[in-house]
């Protein structure tokens, strides 16, 4: 057999080869039997040095042909082996994607908290501040200041908790005590009344205290966010705009807001604010106990008696004080029937939230 | 407060619908809290007519009779009344038929005879008082009607929720006026001036008031010769719709007057009071150690000295505006009556209806404030009404002792602080009709008496407020009342000027803020739990208070099991989260953020301190598909508590082991920062778990929030990022078990020098290959030059130096 058949020869088995290697690996081992430092493609091109200079140009170039031809070849085979071999990857790798995610599950945040923090935000950005105080209050604070006459009912043990005054004043040995817990965050108000000149533009949430007993709608630990704006020129028409406002972003710009004359101690005039019912949209149901409104808040201009307590002068400034429950407008927004969930902690209530 | 609308209408023309009214009054401060439609609720009840009375054949007192009810056939209805007649139409309950006192009507045998329904009473329908017999029908009623129809019933009554400042609208004439303000009608009532004969009353009756502070009027008429018995129909209606039983003609009279005007009478048995010498000698005072008196509901009751008190000369006769006594009560005996129509003070009669738990219908408006200048008028007319309805004479003349007439009080209006306070702009004219339909006088400025430079707007209006609304005592108070009446949906709405103020939220408030993020990311759920704790949760815990320092104790608690104010947080959380394991909830991840309290002897306000704390108990999650879940244990406590320390950007902080007490031994430790203890952190001892319920592990911390917020930074300084490579070298130790792994880790790091960059614990082992009393730690460090690449020997010096200095420092040994 002459070179060229040899060569010949070699190409039509190399090309089996090619074709016949059924992975990646067993193709780079027919490259290497071939085209390798030891292959026998290689090993007949060492042998061209000995041919005579009439046969070696068209040996050589049918070697190089042959070559070519198996480099081609590999290659080919190469992209296909290889995109075979991705594929069987992916197949392999099918997934049911219904199965479910990996997580950690964040943690959430009371719906009291939550509440509060949207209503903050709400008039943060009407130029509030928010101002907090203890919950464990002097009478004065919580009561006198806020122009409560001494005899009004809520002062009594049967509506305040009173706390052990360890002073050893006379008053505190006979049992009596002008320590309490906050029934309102009023005496917030107070202290910065009295530390701060006007204008105050101040909202106070916080927990507050009265002796209720615990029932779907009765806590006696529950949370007050209270409002209040001293200025020179603050009238009733801003307070009204305000809490409309307010009443609007919390509850939905749909909603109507009425204001409506009551009376408390501390504010004159006076009102209570309702908010048109969302389940009815005020047409009267038994939610609303078909009134179509929703009572929400209460409010008023600051008596003139709170400011004589404080030290500001009325004729000079004026201003408007509003408080909400927390617990009330959360069981409105999101239809919790009984107040005792906010206070449970249980775990299937807390993660709704 | 209830209203008949039947009534109210006699006193002011409202012609509205009722529903309008209801409307008109919410919006301007009287809230209509309910409306309900009396009357029609006599379902069932029929006039009948009976055509046969026949003697009950086993019976003598009852009768059987044959009554047509306008049905098919005549019911047979046995009756025990004797007042009738056959012939007679009466009021018929059928059988099915509830009336007012509860009571449903069954088909029955009454001895032996079958009874179809019953032949009703004034009382048994709630019509009247008289329960003697049936009431009798004019003949002339038309048979089957229903009796509420025939009878004309129907009636709207209001519930109204009058405020504590409005006393006046505590009757009906006050609800009138009020009414008649609001809608512009006018409201008028019956004064009356009783026809007198006999005797003056000043023959028969003299009053002295000790303390006039407490008693600043008091009247007093001699009705002489009445006869006591039920009441006409239409007063029996109008007690019984303002929420009074009907009891005696006298009784619903006195109740009647107070209903119409506010102002609460009491009738005394003349006799009982004039022992003997036909003069009662009528003392107010304040009662005297140890007085005692039987109130009419039969209770004998220990006086206070404070309690105000009228009193003969044999001693108290009466609980001055609560309650009457029993020995003076109007009886079916009675012949002439005392009646008294007086002031009292609030505060007192509050003092005295709170303390023996009694609140009437009188009390209240006592309390509330009673004008004195009404007494005489109130006592004028119920003198008069127990004339005509009881038959007796008035005696000549009223005791009135009123030591200090109380005049209406003037204030005045500004205009422009009206306008001003409120944002209008009304006139003269709108104020001055609000304020006069209210019963106000004002003085309006006419154009000769003003000066001309004066412009409308700044006017001052002279206001005379009358004594029956002593809630007006200054300017804001009228300004109260003209946008009370005028409606606060015409005031325009607007949103307060100012100049530049900025809202927001202290540095304090932002970065407490952050630590609920940073424990929600965390995986941690906000809970609020009580602040109050009970008192045996001291010893639940085992806690330790500081020296001299002890709980908060609540004077009035609402049980014995929230007597304190809390002072941890510890016991409500392993309640949160025993009661989650009772209901089948096991994996429990709470923080609270929130104030606990403590105080000492001679303190007046308690220290208050907010703590941030959680509790873990169970894994983070049920088992997955894919992921196993662990339980949570103390590192997962440790993890939050970092998470938490990375987010506040607290660099100083760590923890050593400390016990205490509610705390497991040796998975307990304290948190320090800044080298501060700031709070603990362990897994919650077994018997406090039994404690409370709970099943273990429960992993907890409580922190005090105050340092973290101090410590918090919320910028952190640029670190380079490393160009140069790493060259990474793990270690093991092993070293005695009494080493800490934060000891190690400080060898190491202490011994590294400039080019160890990193130190990571990566392994502990114990086991084989590793002597009992030993266990393995295994570091990963990271050595890399900060300006070239390490040379593998300048490396393997630096690891050496590491490796001999740090078996040295802790006695360990390189593991093999």
């Amino acid at each position: 057999m002459s070179i060229i058949e040899e060569l010949q020869a070699l190409q039509t088995e190399a090309a089996a080869a090619i074709a016949g290697a059924a992975n990646l690996a067993a193709l780079d081992t027919v490259r290497v039997a071939y085209l390798g430092k030891k292959g026998s493609l290689t090993a007949v091109l060492r042998g061209l040095g000995g041919l005579s200079a009439e046969e070696r140009p068209a040996v050589g170039k049918v070697s190089n042909e042959v070559r070519q031809a198996l480099e081609a070849a590999l290659e080919v085979r190469q992209i296909d082996l290889s995109a075979a071999a991705l594929q069987s990857r992916l197949t392999a790798e099918v997934v049911d994607v219904t199965l479910p995610g990996r997580r950690r599950a964040p943690g959430t945040s009371h719906l009291i908290s939550r509440t509060v923090d949207e209503i903050v935000e709400i008039f943060v950005g009407l130029g509030y501040k928010v101002a907090e105080g203890p919950d464990v209050e002097l009478d004065y604070y919580n009561f006198t200041a806020l122009n409560t006459p001494p005899d009004h009912p809520a002062r009594t043990p049967s509506d305040t908790f009173y706390v052990r005054d360890l002073t050893g004043e006379a008053t505190a040995v006979a049992g009596e005590s002008d320590v309490l817990l906050r029934t309102q965050t009023s005496p917030v108000q107070v202290r910065t009344m009295e530390s701060q000149k006007p204008p105050i533009y101040i909202l106070s949430p916080g927990k507050v205290y009265r002796r209720d007993i615990a029932d779907p709608s009765h806590l006696p630990q529950f949370t007050q966010i209270e409002g209040l704006v001293i200025d020179e020129g603050i009238t009733f028409g801003d307070l009204k705009g305000t809490l409309e406002h307010v009443c609007r972003a919390i509850f939905g710009a749909e909603r109507r807001v009425r204001l409506r004359p009551h009376f408390f101690p501390f504010t004159e005039p006076s009102a209570e604010v309702d908010v048109s019912c969302g389940v009815c949209g005020g047409e009267g149901c038994r939610f609303c106990k078909g009134s179509g409104w929703i009572e929400i808040l209460g409010c008023g201009m600051v008596d003139p008696n709170v400011f004589g307590y404080v030290g500001i002068d009325p004729e000079r400034y004026s201003g408007f004080a509003f408080g909400m429950g927390a617990e009330r407008i959360a069981a409105l927004k999101y239809d919790i029937p009984d107040l005792r969930h906010f206070i449970e902690s249980d775990m299937r209530f807390l993660r709704q939230f | 407060m209830l209203v008949s609308m039947r009534w109210l209408k006699e006193l002011v023309a409202v012609d509205l619908p009722v529903s309008e009214l209801v409307d008109l009054m919410d919006m301007t401060g009287t809230k209509v809290e309910a409306v309900e439609v009396v009357g029609s609720a006599l379902e069932g009840v029929v006039v009948g007519h009976i055509l046969t009375k026949e003697r009950h054949p086993d019976a003598e007192t009852l009768w059987v009779t044959a009554v047509d009810v306008g049905g098919a056939e005549p019911l047979q209805i046995v009756c025990g009344a004797q007042n009738f007649n056959a012939g007679d139409k009466v009021p018929v309950a059928v059988v099915g038929t509830t009336l007012p006192n509860g009571m449903t009507i069954k088909k029955a045998k009454l001895r032996g005879v079958v009874s179809e329904g019953m032949n009703c009473s004034a009382t048994e329908l709630g019509v009247g008082g008289d329960a003697s017999g049936l009431l009798i029908l004019p003949v002339d009623a038309p048979v089957g009607q229903p009796f509420a129809q025939y009878w004309d019933l129907a009636d709207t009554v209001l519930e109204l929720e009058i405020t504590p400042n409005r006393p006046d609208c505590l009757s009906v004439a006050g609800v009138a006026r009020e009414i008649g303000a609001i809608t512009g009608k006018p409201a008028s009532w019956p004064g009356s001036k009783p026809e007198e004969s006999g005797a003056p009353v000043t023959d028969s009756i003299t009053v002295t008031i000790e303390d006039p502070a407490l008693c600043s009027r008091y009247t007093a008429r001699l009705i002489r010769g009445v006869k006591i018995g039920p009441s006409p129909d239409w007063l029996a209606r109008k007690v019984a719709a303002s929420g009074a039983r009907s009891i005696s003609n006298i009784v619903d009279i006195t109740n009647y007057v107070m209903f119409e005007l506010g102002q609460p009478l009491h009738a005394f048995d003349f006799a009982t009071v004039a022992p003997g010498g036909g003069h009662a000698d009528i003392v107010v005072r304040t009662a005297r150690a140890c007085e005692r008196l039987t109130t009419l509901d039969g209770a004998e009751r220990v006086l206070a000295e404070d309690t105000l008190l009228i009193c003969d000369p044999s001693g108290p006769i009466a609980l001055a505006g609560v309650m009457g006594g029993a020995a003076t009560e109007v009886t079916g005996a009675t012949v002439d009556i005392l009646l008294e129509s007086a002031c009292f003070d609030p505060a007192s009669i509050s003092r005295t209806s709170r303390r023996l738990g009694l609140f009437s219908e009188a009390s209240q408006r006592f309390e509330r404030g009673v004008d004195p200048n009404g007494c005489a008028d109130a006592c004028d007319r119920a003198a008069q009404l127990i004339a005509e309805l009881g038959g007796g004479t008035v005696a000549p003349g009223i005791v009135d002792t009123y030591p200090a007439i109380v005049a209406p009080r003037e204030l005045t209006l500004r205009m422009d602080r009206a306008n001003g306070i409120l944002g209008t702009a009304l006139d003269i004219a709108t104020v001055t009709g609000i304020l006069t339909r209210l019963g106000l006088t004002v003085v309006t400025p006419t154009a000769e008496a003003e000066a001309p430079a004066v412009p409308s707007a700044a006017a001052i209006l002279p206001v005379t407020v009358p004594t029956f609304r002593p809630d007006l005592e200054r300017e804001i108070d009228l300004i109260e009342e003209v946008v009370r009446v005028y409606g606060m949906e015409h005031v325009f709405s607007t949103l307060p000027g100012g100049r530049g103020r900025i809202g927001g939220l202290t540095l304090e408030q932002t970065r407490r803020s952050r630590i609920g993020t940073a424990l929600r990311a965390a995986g941690l759920n906000e809970a609020i739990t009580w602040s109050f704790a009970d008192p045996a949760d001291v010893d639940r815990v085992a806690w330790t208070f500081g020296p001299g320092e002890m709980p908060v104790e609540l004077l009035n608690p609402m049980s014995e099991e929230q007597a304190l104010m809390r002072f941890t947080t510890l016991p409500g959380l392993l309640r949160a989260v025993a009661n989650n394991q009772r209901r089948g909830v096991v994996d429990v991840q709470l923080y609270e953020v929130g104030s606990v309290w403590w105080t000492a002897q001679g303190r007046k306000l308690p220290k208050e301190r907010e703590v941030v704390s959680g509790a873990l108990a169970g894994s983070w999650d049920r088992p997955g598909w894919h992921d196993q879940e662990p339980p949570l244990d103390f590192f997962d406590g440790k993890g939050v508590i970092a998470s938490l320390m990375e987010a506040m950007g607290v660099e100083r902080w760590r923890v050593r082991t400390a016990e205490r007490p509610w705390l497991q031994p040796g998975r307990s430790a304290e948190v320090l920062v800044g080298g501060d203890v700031v709070g603990w952190l362990g897994e919650v001892h077994p018997s406090v778990l039994d404690a409370y319920e709970a099943a273990g592990p429960v992993t907890v911390f409580e922190l005090f929030a105050p340092p973290i917020i101090k410590a918090a930074r919320e910028v952190h300084p640029f670190a380079d990022i490393p160009r140069m490579p790493a060259i990474k070298i793990d270690i093991a130790l092993v070293v005695g078990e009494e080493i800490t792994s934060e000891r190690v880790e400080q060898a190491i790091t202490s011994a590294g020098g400039k080019l160890l960059e990193s130190v990571r614990l990566f392994d502990v082992y114990r086991g084989k290959g590793v002597a009992p009393g030993k266990k393995s730690l295994a570091f990963s460090l990271t050595y890399r030059g900060e300006d070239r690449t390490l040379t593998d020997e300048e490396v393997a010096a630096a690891h050496a130096k590491i490796v001999r200095k740090v078996t040295g420092a802790v006695g360990g040994e390189l593991r093999g």
